[in-house]
């Protein structure tokens, strides 16, 4: 699990697109060369099931878990992610299709269950695990949702009041 | 000057030339503009050579890739300011993504954002320019004339406000060490404290090139041309032909619609260290020594967070106004590396994404949030073998890709930062000090913390570095083989181009580099304006 597939090294890959996902594949089954994280302005349903999994551990406390406040959020982070450069965006997409799929998934997030089905804890250890691992591969993966769920969760002046901020102040 | 006075409706009213974008009242782009001269990007460089060169009398036009956004756009939200004020919706990384760098896209660039932070170049940095560089004529005095000059047009003076609680500790903090904290300069006139420099200033008080040096430009006919990104310039043998522009989508994209040619006598490159470099790669410049893109430096940063058990509200109050060079002069400048420290302004996204950590352990931190205080070390690379800093590149689609490696002499200094931080911040009275690395703990004193921090391993990504200031990839230096342009600020290979902007600094800086930046363009924009026929006025 620790090692990426023969050959491929992990450093580059997700600036390597096209050619990475081939050498994937080869370990990985087809099926995730075929769904991107980010599509025609916001996330696609794999994307959007793998950030409502993220936020239930990275916003644990934080972010209710009614449907509409999950809705509200993954719409947050459409917004924020729309204002990533082409190139990023990119990189995050391919990144949450490789999550999306399971031997994508078991091998970078170490995570058995899909997204939707595992629990909190299993969530955790996932995140937990790419965070502290060598493989600047899956630290890079750690950043990106970890970070994208926070800038897109405390930019909405909702949730200001958890945190004591109390907003700019007024000039007029 | 209130929020409600926006110099740019009361300009475009009295006929200001902004073309291209999508403000109110945007006019399209032409197919083809001729000038005197013409400036990539509208920051530092860029603003202060326009002004300089449409007071000689030259017709300039100035390509800015950004929008134009104004006072009353400015609503002090980070929600706003990210994606339409900076690069990459403040979230630009390096190759491997270990270090986050802010940096403006917008007409006024960096400096619409900044968090008006000024120093004049230090003198030992000059003297290795001219020890290193050839830059025989890099010396403070000689400089000194065109500092004061950007120094009085900028309202540059020492911050005369009592400093925020954020500020304060450091000052606190410091003296009780006995090492010197000073106050810093700021460019600011009847500045409000509000707060809010980074997420553009809503009053106009920032002495921004947004409205500084682009409005006095536009007074005098200078044409702005916004989100509109130069793309290439035309080379014709040893000259420049043409540059062509194209217009941009809010996010970055190209747009369908169709670009501009720019024909002008000369060119100013003033795009940034990272997006300069860049366009002459696009263009397929001459590089006969391999130097363009190398020696980008970034001043990487670290962080150290605390707790105190009274208020901070790192939010309020003028950031960064008290500063620390105390562990830039413990060591030679080509030693081992060496830290400036200041106190960063705190907002909930801002400081949600940069401290470490998630779950109900980050939400009971962020809880805290009044009660956090951060400072900052930024380390002065370029000096040494082992800090050489990064390279820029261009990724398939064109756009600039920055490679930095974190090296083991550099994240060296990171670990001596945050130890001298939190000793600092306990020094001040912090309950608790938490050093940004994720695997960090809250410290209950110094003693536990310098342990602590003494073993941590200093890692790109898991040690998190963040960047404001991007400098070098052209250099200047005396001769062809150590530089991309030269002591005038021409290109040594191509005639007709000049770069004004940071990414001429052969090293970085040591200290914040508007100033820096303004100080040295002042001097080649007035040499520019007087090589092309113009009248030599001041700036002020």
């Amino acid at each position: 699990m620790d090692e990426a597939p023969r050959g491929l090294p992990r450093r580059r890959l997700l600036q390597l697109g096209l050619g990475a996902g081939a050498l994937l594949a080869v370990g990985g089954g087809l099926a995730w060369l075929w769904r991107s994280g980010w599509h025609d302005g916001r996330l696609t349903a794999p994307g959007r099931a793998i950030f409502a999994a993220v936020a239930r551990v990275v916003l644990e406390g934080s972010l209710s878990s009614e449907p509409a406040a999950v809705a509200r959020h993954l719409a947050a982070l459409d917004t924020t992610i729309a204002g990533l450069s082409p190139a990023a965006r990119a990189e995050l997409s391919q990144l949450l299709g490789l999550l999306s799929v399971g031997p994508g998934r078991q091998w970078l997030a170490g995570l058995a269950p899909d997204w939707p089905e595992a629990s909190v804890i299993e969530l955790e250890a996932a995140l937990r695990r790419m965070r502290l691992d060598d493989s600047v591969l899956r630290q890079q993966a750690y950043h990106a949702l970890r970070d994208l769920s926070n800038a897109a969760f405390y930019a909405e002046p909702a949730h200001w009041p958890l945190i004591g901020y109390p907003g700019p102040t007024p000039i007029a | 000057m209130t929020a409600a006075n926006d110099l740019y409706r009361d300009g475009l009213a009295r006929g200001w030339q902004v073309l291209g974008g999508r403000h109110e009242g945007a006019r399209p782009l032409p197919a083809r503009l001729d000038c005197d001269v013409a400036i990539v990007g509208s920051g530092a460089g860029a603003g202060i050579s326009a002004e300089l060169l449409a007071r000689a009398g030259l017709s300039v036009v100035i390509v800015e890739e950004g929008p134009l956004k104004t006072s009353r756009d400015f609503r002090q939200l980070e929600r706003d300011a990210y994606p339409q004020l900076y690069q990459e919706s403040a979230a630009r990384k390096t190759a491997d993504k270990a270090v986050t760098i802010l940096q403006g896209r917008c007409v006024g660039g960096s400096t619409t954002v900044n968090w008006t932070s000024c120093f004049r170049t230090p003198d030992e940095t000059l003297a290795y320019w001219q020890r290193r560089f050839g830059l025989a004529d890099c010396t403070p005095q000689a400089l000194a004339p065109w500092f004061e000059q950007a120094e009085r047009r900028l309202g540059i003076e020492p911050w005369r406000v009592a400093p925020n609680e954020n500020n304060d500790l450091l000052a606190r903090g410091a003296a009780k060490l006995g090492i010197a904290a000073a106050t810093i300069q700021r460019n600011v006139k009847q500045c409000w404290n509000l707060g809010s420099c980074g997420l553009g200033c809503p009053t106009n008080a920032k002495q921004s090139m947004l409205v500084t040096t682009i409005p006095a430009a536009l007074e005098r006919g200078a044409r702005l041309l916004v989100e509109t990104r130069a793309q290439a310039f035309e080379l014709d043998g040893d000259r420049i032909a043409a540059l062509e522009a194209v217009p941009v989508e809010p996010d970055g994209r190209a747009s369908a619609a169709p670009g501009v040619r720019i024909v002008a006598k000369h060119y100013v490159l003033a795009a940034g260290a990272i997006h300069s470099p860049a366009l002459l790669m696009r263009s397929g410049a001459p590089d006969p020594h391999g130097l363009l893109g190398t020696r980008t430096f970034l001043h990487p940063v670290v962080i150290s967070a605390a707790l105190f058990d009274q208020k901070v509200e790192g939010w309020a109050g003028a950031p960064q106004t008290v500063y620390s060079d105390h562990f830039l002069g413990v060591d030679p400048i080509d030693g081992p590396i060496g830290y400036k420290l200041e106190a960063p302004p705190l907002h909930p996204v801002l400081s949600a994404t940069t401290l470490a950590g998630y779950g109900l352990e980050q939400a009971a931190l962020l809880k805290q949030f009044p009660n956090i205080h951060a400072l900052l070390a930024l380390l002065r690379d370029g000096f040494h073998a082992d800090a050489p800093g990064g390279r820029v590149t261009l990724r398939g689609d064109g756009s600039p890709l920055l490679d930095y490696p974190l090296t083991a002499f550099v994240m060296d200094g990171a670990r001596r930062a945050l130890l001298s931080m939190a000793e600092i911040q306990f020094a001040a009275g912090a309950r608790e000090v938490r050093p940004v690395h994720e695997l960090a703990r809250g410290y209950r004193s110094w003693t536990e913390a310098r342990a602590e921090i003494a073993a941590l391993p200093m890692k790109p990504l898991l040690t998190r570095v963040v960047s404001a200031h991007v400098m070098g990839g052209c250099a200047m230096a005396g001769d062809a083989v150590r530089g991309v342009v030269r002591p005038d600020g021409l290109h040594w290979q191509i005639g007709n181009l000049s770069v004004h902007d940071g990414s001429i600094f052969p090293t970085s800086v040591g200290t914040n580099p508007q100033l820096s930046i303004y100080g040295l363009v002042a001097r080649l924009a007035s040499g520019l304006a007087q090589r092309l026929g113009g009248r030599v006025e001041a700036l002020a």
